[in-house]
């Protein structure tokens, strides 16, 4: 797992209204809390 | 994820961005939101090629197809300031998680930006919509998952002759989905739902 102190690598992926997000596009705007989750309609 | 829907004022006054991930696909995801009452911050599909994003951060369990349940929180300068995991079965506190983003936005030093309030969805605005229409389906399920099914009127072509009537009218063809505000038409799915989410949930 990534440790805590690491430069976190950029993404681009759709999202469910089809957009796509990057991590850059938050540089220096927001934090980012990623929740990755086994699979949809599993528990959060 | 709908305790994190519920809490979503507290990420956002703490300046986080919520990003929920799994492989799945983009329409596995809008049904899903769907099933859950509307989901306004993104699902990412890590689909393809499969469990990417995942796999860069040491997430993905390969035997398995899947990733784990982790939580990784980024600060605005890029640097990891969290990362845990509650194994696949295990299940997250969203309201201890609420709380180590509050934490983590005190003690950062680098520029943030307020998340300002959506203009919300235009005055006078319907949807126009056909049966058996994959198109549609989707601007339907986006509606769902932004909490705007009902706010914003709807009228089956298909089914109703005077909808049809109107479209034709307006919008000079037949095509839908077709989003029609005040006299103006706006006919690709991808353009409305775009439309539809900069209204109410901008990132």
């Amino acid at each position: 797992m990534i440790a805590v102190g690491d430069k976190a690598p950029d993404f681009s992926l759709p999202d469910h209204l089809g957009r796509t997000v990057t991590l850059a596009q938050f540089a220096g705007r927001r934090h980012v809390m990623l929740l990755f989750y086994p699979l949809d309609w599993t528990p959060t | 994820m709908p305790a994190v829907e519920a809490l979503l004022p507290r990420f956002r006054a703490a300046h986080t961005q919520v990003l929920g991930v799994s492989v799945d696909s983009v329409h596995c995801h809008a049904n899903w939101g769907k099933d859950l009452g509307g989901i306004s911050f993104p699902l990412l599909a890590d689909f393809n090629p499969k469990g990417a994003l995942a796999q860069s951060l040491g997430l993905y369990l390969e035997k398995a197809g899947i990733t784990d349940r982790a939580t990784v929180i980024i600060d605005s300068g890029g640097i990891v300031r969290h990362a845990s995991s509650v194994t696949p079965s295990g299940q997250r506190d969203i309201g201890a998680l609420a709380a180590l983003c509050e934490e983590i936005d005190k003690a950062s030093t680098g520029p943030c930006e307020d998340f300002a309030p959506p203009p919300g969805v235009p005055e006078g605005a319907t949807l126009y919509i056909k049966s058996r229409c994959g198109f549609s389906r989707a601007t339907m399920l986006a509606m769902d998952n932004l909490h705007i099914a009902g706010k914003v009127p709807v009228r089956n072509v298909t089914e109703d002759p005077s909808a049809m009537e109107t479209l034709r009218r307006i919008a000079g063809k037949e095509t839908a989905p077709c989003l029609i505000v005040g006299e103006t038409p706006m006919h690709e799915s991808k353009d409305i739902i775009r439309r539809l989410v900069d209204a109410t949930a901008p990132l």
